[in-house]
């Protein structure tokens, strides 16, 4: 990591999007004019394949060639990584999963033996695949400031935790987890209409996913999502693969691998030609061989079918019909194949939206949100309201759920609940935290177990246990439980177990320091010089707009803090800096307070706060420009 | 916690339009998500947040009309009804037992007909709940007893939609 000497430290770091998918991640950025664009290497390729392999020395390779020798050491290359994201490793699906050595049978994280005697959980081998798309974009772009990250809309909290814990391995600022269909939608400047339904048809090469999207005065819910996560363009690669092995005869595995090489390409010159004539050959023995696309068509058939049968499930989920629609959204590289995009239109009867790459509209979405959450300069007003995407409750007696918040629930959100001790002179409490619908707590999704320790020994019933559900705009959980009955307070903070506790980040990063990855002091300086700045700016700009809600004293305290927090930041100590940062905050809490109650009369006097800025601006001489959003090509 | 009227500014009443606090929640969404803090300082971003979160809690308690019926009985000084009024229970044990009649008939009309009815009587007690809740002055135990009602009535309707989903 070379970024702090090669560039200019006073160049504004650039908000990107990130992709990170199954089979491959792409990162992508706003340039001051103009929509998305994917960030390409040397070759022109956005695409980077998701696979990390370890070595038995140096630093894990990750992408193509990654990829092309996966063969070589299968048990080290870890390949569609995201499937083993958030679960557990006694979890059927992470036994099914590739030719990995597992370094444990139990636990709430899944650990991969690897090469050099090493142990990495998913979360790492994410993080090595965030860190390479975050150095493309810093050759590409100079600094990058935080990031929009995609994923599923039916992923959990556990998965979700899982990337936002990846991405903090990797260095990189999560402003914000995005769903992927939701991202695509907002490639498209959908969220311009206001209003609309729209099915989002992702069909990757090993996943298929499909989504309906309501889009409701500017907020998108996700209203049913489904699909089928062993589908996708791999399967189309078999089908023709066998027809090829028909011709050309044999069983061993590189005579299998060429096969589904050569039907990868035939299938892809498919998607321009009506037929393809080629010669097939393995091992020296030749065939001609010709297929016409409608025959290929035929053979991929039944796949489609299913895919169908996913669509119809979610419309009956969301209650809608096919007629309700008023879009259709195409992504994963697989929908190029025309016999797709014919099905999706015969089953939907629209024909899907075009213009933007299926492989990158995902990734142009993240960082049009990226843009809008951290970019510099006037953006179109998008503001994306987000839901819960799953009920989340609490194991009580008999292994019933108590649902504390429920599914579709509008976020970030806190609910608590109280629940009492069913045993005399109980001490402690376990609290099983699960998310999803079902009605036992064993058919949910078990996100942390613990136990509140310490109550003081009474009757049954009597203790009043209070468990609180804190849920953020990531749709990120934390619980806290406290007793409060005898007036002793017992507070528990607790972060779902699945993930990796702040320890254990910290120990990881100062382990990657350690081999030389860069120097700790030199980035904790510039990390707390960029944070004070961004503080006094922030501070000055509340300053010009309220100002007046400053009786003069006040005023000069927040106007010393100010100066106080510059001059520390034109040294060298960060721990001065974060103290003079933190004073500045202490003196401007009421302030803030003040800003935030001004902002709610201003909404709930019927005049939406944008208006408001919109006056001030032309009042100020300042036009704002109203572009449409991210009409890209890409 | 507070109310949740005043909070989404508006009037304590039970025959709000969903469409009006709704509108309210998106415009005090707009002022107060994270979203559009995200370049504030940390003690904006904080207070931001804590209101975003009160917000969303105003809304969820105060958007279905059993929470909203709840919130406004509780604002009046009315309390809302633990027991169960017995003519009630034998009521929907009755339906309950007529219902699963039905079903094990296979009789398809027979089930539609009879959430059909029981829906019927579930929009009058919402007419009378508005005008317990909402008159001059309230009439806070006859609000109680229409709620407790409104609920099993609900409950009952919700379970007939969860069985035919399954069939």
């Amino acid at each position: 990591m070379s970024l702090l000497q090669i560039h200019d430290p006073a160049a504004a770091p650039r908000p990107i999007g990130i992709d990170l998918g199954t089979t491959n991640s792409i990162v992508a950025y706003v340039p001051p004019s103009g929509g998305p664009v994917a960030i390409r290497d040397c070759d022109g390729e956005a695409l980077v394949p998701s696979v990390v392999q370890y070595r038995a020395q140096g630093t894990p390779v990750v992408g193509t060639t990654a990829q092309r020798t996966a063969v070589e050491a299968p048990a080290d290359t870890i390949v569609s990584v995201k499937r083993f994201m958030g679960r557990g490793a006694a979890d059927p699906e992470t036994r099914r999963l590739g030719p990995y050595r597992f370094a444990t049978s139990e636990g709430p994280v899944v650990k991969f033996a690897v090469a050099g005697e090493r142990v990495v959980t998913p979360i790492e081998v994410s993080a090595e695949i965030l860190r390479e798309l975050k150095e493309r974009a810093e050759d590409e772009l100079g600094p990058v400031g935080g990031a929009v990250i995609t994923v599923p809309a039916y992923f959990d909290d556990a998965q979700r935790q899982a990337t936002k814990d990846a991405a903090r391995l990797a260095g990189i600022t999560v402003l914000r987890l995005l769903n992927e269909p939701t991202a695509a939608a907002l490639a498209y400047g959908l969220a311009s209409k206001r209003n609309g339904r729209f099915l989002v048809y992702d069909l990757g090469g090993g996943t298929f996913d499909v989504t309906l999207l309501e889009l409701e005065d500017g907020v998108f819910h996700v209203r049913a999502t489904g699909g089928d996560s062993q589908l996708g363009g791999d399967d189309m690669d078999r089908a023709l693969a066998a027809e090829l092995l028909a011709a050309l005869p044999g069983e061993e595995p590189a005579r299998v691998r060429w096969a589904l090489d050569a039907a990868r390409q035939i299938k892809h010159a498919l998607t321009e030609a009506a037929a393809v004539e080629t010669e097939l050959e393995f091992a020296g023995v030749r065939v001609p061989y010709r297929i016409e696309r409608t025959a290929f068509d035929a053979m991929i058939r039944p796949l489609l079918e299913r895919t169908g049968r996913a669509v119809r499930r979610v419309l009956a989920d969301a209650e809608a019909r096919a007629t309700d629609l008023d879009g259709v959204i195409l992504v994963g590289g697989s929908t190029r194949v025309p016999a797709v995009r014919a099905y999706v239109q015969q089953i939907t009867g629209l024909s899907p939206l075009e213009g933007i790459d299926p492989d990158l509209v995902v990734a142009l979405g993240a960082a049009v949100q990226a843009d809008v959450l951290a970019g510099e300069g006037e953006r179109p007003d998008v503001l994306l309201l987000d839901v819960l995407p799953l009920s989340l409750g609490i194991e009580t007696m008999g292994g019933v759920v108590e649902r504390i918040l429920g599914r579709n629930t509008a976020i970030p959100t806190e609910a608590a609940q109280v629940f009492t001790t069913y045993a005399d002179q109980q001490t402690g409490f376990e609290i099983h935290v699960v998310q999803g619908e079902r009605e036992l707590a064993k058919d949910c999704r078990s996100l942390a177990r613990f136990t509140l320790r310490g109550i003081p020994p009474m009757a049954a019933g009597l203790a009043r246990l209070e468990v609180r559900f804190r849920v953020d705009a990531d749709g990120l959980l934390s619980v806290s439980a406290r007793e409060r009955t005898t007036g002793i307070e017992q507070t528990v903070e607790v972060r779902p177990t699945y993930g990796l506790s702040d320890e254990e980040i910290e120990g990881m990063l100062l382990s990657a320091y350690e081999q030389g990855e860069g120097d700790i002091q030199a980035r904790l300086v510039a990390e707390r010089r960029v944070e004070g700045a961004r503080v006094r700016m922030a501070t000055e700009k509340a300053l010009g707009e309220d100002g007046d809600l400053l009786s003069s004293d006040e005023r000069r305290a927040i106007d010393d803090a100010l100066a106080q927090l510059s001059a520390s930041l034109a040294g060298e100590d960060p721990r001065l800096m974060q103290a003079r940062t933190d004073a500045l905050e202490t003196v401007t809490h009421a302030f803030a307070g003040r800003r935030m109650d001004r902002a709610m009369q201003r909404a709930l006097a019927g005049q939406a706060v944008d208006s408001v800025a919109a006056v001030t601006q032309n009042a100020r001489g300042i036009e704002r420009a109203h572009e449409p959003l991210a009409e890209t090509k890409a | 916690m507070s109310d949740p009227f005043a909070t989404l500014g508006l009037p304590v009443r039970f025959g709000l339009a969903r469409s009006e606090i709704e509108a309210r929640w998106k415009e005090l969404s707009k002022a107060l998500h994270p979203d559009r803090h995200m370049q504030a300082s940390p003690a904006e971003r904080r207070q931001a947040l804590g209101r975003a979160v009160t917000v969303n809690e105003a809304y969820r308690a105060i958007r279905d009309e059993l929470g909203r019926a709840e919130a406004v009985l509780a604002l009046r000084g009315g309390r809302t009804r633990r027991d169960a009024d017995p003519a009630l229970l034998m009521e929907v044990m009755e339906l309950r037992e007529t219902l699963a009649e039905k079903r094990a008939s296979g009789d398809q009309a027979g089930v539609r007909r009879l959430s059909d009815r029981v829906e019927a009587q579930a929009s009058a007690v919402r007419v009378a709940l508005a005008m317990a809740l909402d008159g001059e002055p309230p009439a806070l135990d006859i609000a109680a007893a229409e709620l407790a009602r409104l609920r099993y009535l609900q409950r009952f309707l919700d379970e007939v939609r969860a069985t035919e989903d399954e069939a």
